[in-house]
């Protein structure tokens, strides 16, 4: 793969140029201790040492709301709304990458969502190894700490003022190259940048799942009638917290509104999640998915077992977002995964 | 998402196509929500141009007493009160209840935690001898509703799309889900992760987390949302570090006449 | 960039051609595209059905699919707030449409062969599709048994139309009633009393089955019991739906979407699903 030696020196004149072509995030230090992408300005401080965004990155490709179409009631047409925001996303750690070719993959399967490529076309991503990781992710161990794909540049810092950045798509070196040439990667830059991912798979291993991620959907196969669901539902607020902070998590409602002559209107899209009582529910006061124990057990489900059967892939990737959201601390897959494993390890 | 557990009365008037007359009332409240609707400005003209306003004192004197559709704002606090409040059902094709007060009795339910006499002098000072009093409810204690705008104030944009929705003849929308969805939504940075407390686990959203995009936290003015698991949100809260005490504090604040009360 | 200008979430304007009411709360509306184009649909699949305003709700395609006719017909039941909107509307007025969307039942596997069509209340509003279909291919087809199985007598829909099968004698028609009221005279008791009833040769069979949530566990264990398989067996299951495009995940059944992967199943590939049944 093509790569390039970038100096810290060189990133102002780099964010310079790109946000001259687009808006740039970010990843910041927040007053609060956490982080978060921000937009870039000159000056913005960069958290390259941050260990999660508090807040998933879906919103950038599915915002929590978004119009789908406008309408007229007095001709009866309706138009579709896209929207196509130039934004790059500089610094994206690869789980959060993971999770985003794994939105591309399943809102290209069968009738392709427009409405999230039109967004999602019109984006950048700028991947970056991690050199933080939140006391809540177990990333590491779901195949999430590295990505080959789904990336324009991949960044690794070697160096107190030093990058080896990786090519991953012809955009993506076009903007690299947007301030001037760079110097081309040596083997000692490769050899430093490899070092530095082995390092985040250390690092992001202090949580871990305790077998094979690739297991996850049989032992999830042998969990249906386990009591843990129960168990663990109880506490649940079904709040949604852990479905809506998910980078993973793509449900959504649709709704309209007219304007207030009553002529026009338009519907739209917003963040749902199977944890929500009303999610299965249809008219006449049936819900397909009564019991908080089984929406419960659904979004277990959906992360270990029926994503996998779509795609191959755990449907988590491990960031901890939905672990530190849920305020009755009952959302964490790897303690899930794990405690199920050892329910059900002997029944193989 | 759900919609609201109530349907509209079911004789076929289909509003849109009369100009429906629409009017106000308020029983033990502060008028804040009708204030709210005055502040909607231009997309209240708008809307107006749709209906008739019959009775509106935050905007208008005068007041008829042929309506479709009651918007009440207020809990019921006095025996008499209940009378009008009934008349008003009997007049009203649809009867909305007006912000927190009204829908699940808000702020006004705390003197229900007083002793009697406490709260009269609280309240009425040395005329406390004259006035009836009994503890504060909802509506809904005491008339069929048939749709709510909740909020301590109301939100003014939901006002406006109730209406719109009655307008088209549809039961009002009301999410049933709770705050912590639209929370989530707004990237707030959660309470308890900041070592507060918050009722956003247990309340109705609608409000789109405004108190805590503003920097406090929810205080539930918008009752429970249907599924609320209260045992939960109480150990949440205990987990967080809070004593019985300052729960029950924050759980009486709004919702002292639902289920949640201590 | 490419820019976009298809999106699968508009709708198309349909106009209401006529509207007849079947029961208290079930009402017949039939309806022609507004671009003049045939639905094209097949048995078992539905639209979506929008009403600027007030929301979209799928409905099943009531109608056999007719080459030479572009009117299709949807049937239904007043229950929220789009059934509301649309049983208020004046013919001659417009709605949206989106679709069809959704599997069908395999009509070429049932040529030759007996077909047993299960219907639980508003189930036969599919049902219909198909067996309108089967009746305008009669000669393709061997037995043709429906039975159907409602609340009360006034939930009953489309009556004439089942009358008139029954006397025709073409099709074995068996019907019954949950909660008899004074004038009804025919069977009374769950729709699985009708199974035993109906003549069917289980080697020979294909079953097609819609109803309440409740019914299927019943009528399917019947089937198997009487020796059907069940990869003969095709079962319809109705879920919340928003999208019908596999996306909003409102209607999931373990794994599978009913909107895309379904409604119509071949019971083998749902056997399984513990969410399905
Ligand atoms: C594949 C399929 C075929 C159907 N065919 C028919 C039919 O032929 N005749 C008929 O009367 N009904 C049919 N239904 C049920 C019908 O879709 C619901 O009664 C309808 O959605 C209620 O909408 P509402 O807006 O009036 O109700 P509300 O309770 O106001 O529902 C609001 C929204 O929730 C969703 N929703 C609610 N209930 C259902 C439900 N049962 N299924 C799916 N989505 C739901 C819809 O998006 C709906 O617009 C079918 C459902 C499915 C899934
Ligand atoms: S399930 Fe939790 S840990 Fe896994 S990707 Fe989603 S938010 Fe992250
Ligand atoms: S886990 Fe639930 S909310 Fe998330 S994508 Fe799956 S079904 Fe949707
Ligand atoms: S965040 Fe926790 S409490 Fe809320 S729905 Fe998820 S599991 Fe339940
Ligand atoms: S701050 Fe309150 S409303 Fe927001 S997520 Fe936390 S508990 Fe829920
Ligand atoms: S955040 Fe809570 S207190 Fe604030 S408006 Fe919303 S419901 Fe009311
Ligand atoms: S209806 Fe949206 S996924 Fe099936």
């Amino acid at each position: 793969m093509t790569a390039y030696t970038v100096q810290m020196e060189q990133l102002p004149g780099l964010f310079a140029a790109w946000s001259a072509q687009c808006q740039v995030h970010v990843p910041v230090a927040l007053e609060t201790g956490f982080y978060d992408f921000s937009p870039w300005r000159p000056g913005t401080e960069i958290a390259f040492e941050y260990d999660v965004a508090y807040n998933p990155l879906k919103r950038f490709f599915m915002p929590p709301r978004e119009d789908m179409i406008v309408f007229d009631l007095e001709t009866y047409t309706a138009k579709p709304v896209f929207a196509a925001p130039s934004i790059l996303l500089f610094g994206v750690h690869p789980y959060d990458v993971k999770a985003v070719t794994q939105l591309d993959q399943l809102m290209e399967s069968g009738s392709v969502d427009q409405n999230y490529f039109s967004r999602r076309d019109a984006a950048v991503i700028f991947a970056m190894t991690p050199l933080a990781v939140s006391d809540t992710a177990f990333w590491a161990s779901v195949g999430a700490d590295k990505v080959d794909q789904g990336f324009d540049l991949y960044w690794t810092k070697i160096g107190p003022g030093t990058f080896h950045v990786e090519i991953g798509s012809g955009r993506g070196e076009e903007l690299l190259l947007a301030a001037g040439p760079l110097a081309p990667a040596t083997a000692g830059s490769r050899e430093a940048a490899r070092k530095a991912q082995v390092r985040a798979k250390t690092l992001g291993a202090s949580r871990s799942l305790r077998f094979d991620w690739r297991e996850t959907p049989h032992v999830m196969g042998r969990s249906w009638n386990s009591s843990l669901w129960h168990r663990k539902a109880e506490k649940c607020l079904g709040c949604g917290s852990c479905n809506i902070v998910c980078p993973t998590c793509y449900c959504f409602d649709i709704r309209e509104e007219v304007d207030e002559k009553l002529k026009a209107g338009h519907r739209f899209r917003e963040w749902d999640g199977c944890m929500l009582n009303g999610f299965a529910l249809v008219a006449g006061n049936h819900n397909f998915r009564p019991q908080a124990s089984e929406r419960y057990r659904h979004r277990y489900m959906r992360k270990g077992k029926y994503i996998f059967d779509k795609i191959g892939e755990l449907g988590c990737v491990g960031c901890g977002r939905c672990v530190r959201a849920c305020t009755s601390k009952i959302a964490d897959p790897c303690e899930i995964f794990n405690a199920l494993w050892e329910e059900s390890r002997n029944e193989i | 998402m759900e919609t609201a557990p109530v349907t509209l009365p079911s004789n076929e008037t289909c509003l849109l196509s009369a100009k429906p007359r629409i009017a106000f009332f308020d029983f033990a409240g502060c008028e804040g929500d009708q204030l709210q609707i005055a502040n909607l400005e231009e997309k209240l003209l708008d809307i107006l141009a749709h209906v008739e306003v019959v009775s509106f004192r935050e905007i208008k004197t005068g007041h008829a007493d042929d309506y479709d559709i009651a918007f009440v704002e207020g809990s019921i606090t006095r025996p008499e009160d209940e009378a009008r409040l009934k008349d008003i059902r009997a007049k009203a094709k649809v009867l909305v209840a007006l912000g927190a007060c009204a829908a699940i009795g808000g702020i006004n339910c705390l003197k229900n935690f007083m002793g009697e006499a406490f709260y009269r002098e609280v309240v009425y000072g040395p005329q406390a001898g004259w006035y009836r009093t009994y503890a504060a409810r909802p509506l809904s204690a005491v008339v069929p509703v048939d749709a709510e705008i909740p909020g301590c104030p109301i939100d003014r944009l939901e006002f406006a799309r109730v209406v719109k929705e009655l307008l088209l003849g549809r039961t009002p929308w009301l999410p049933d889900y709770p705050v912590c969805v639209e929370c989530k939504m707004a990237g707030n940075i959660c309470r308890y992760d900041l070592g507060k407390m918050c009722l956003g686990i247990v309340t109705r959203a609608g409000c789109g987390a405004c108190c805590v995009t503003e920097g406090a936290h929810c205080w539930g003015c918008r009752g429970l949302f249907p599924s609320a698991n209260l045992d939960a949100a109480r150990q949440v809260m205990d987990n967080a570090g809070f004593d019985r005490r300052q729960v029950q504090d924050l759980m009486r604040f709004f919702l002292g006449d639902t289920r949640a009360g201590l | 960039m490419k820019s976009r200008t298809f999106s699968p979430y508009v709708p198309r304007p349909a106009t209401l051609v006529s509207k007849s009411p079947l029961s208290d709360l079930v009402t017949l509306y039939e309806f022609v595209q507004d671009n003049g184009k045939n639905l094209a649909h097949k048995p078992g699949q539905f639209i979506m059905v929008s009403i600027y305003g007030v929301g979209e709700a799928p409905f099943s395609i009531s109608s056999a699919p007719i080459k030479e006719s572009n009117v299709f017909e949807i049937a239904v039941r007043k229950i929220g707030a789009v059934t509301k909107a649309l049983s208020e509307l004046p013919v001659g007025t417009k709605v949206g449409i989106r679709g069809p969307f959704g599997t069908s039942f395999p009509v070429h596997e049932f040529v030759g062969k007996d077909t047993l069509l299960v219907a639980g209340g508003l189930g036969y509003i599919p049902i219909r599709s198909l067996l309108h279909y089967q009746l305008r291919h009669r000669q393709e087809f061997g037995r043709i048994s429906v039975l159907i199985g409602t609340r009360t007598p006034k939930d009953r829909i489309f009556t004439d139309q089942i009358e008139a099968l029954a006397k025709g004698g073409d099709v074995e028609v068996l019907e019954t009633v949950d909660m008899p009221d004074a004038d009804w005279k025919g069977n009374v008791g769950v729709i699985t009393t009708l199974l035993p009833k109906a003549r069917v040769e289980p080697q020979n069979t294909h079953v097609a089955m819609i109803g309440p949530p409740v019914m299927y566990k019943f009528v399917l264990r019947q089937c198997r019991e009487m020796g059907i398989a069940s990869d003969r067996i095709w079962v319809s299951l109705e879920r919340r739906m928003k999208c019908g495009l596999g996306k909003c995940g409102h209607c999931q059944i373990n794994s599978l979407n009913a909107c895309m992967d379904g409604p119509v199943f071949r019971y083998t590939d749902i056997e399984r699903l513990e969410e399905a049944i």
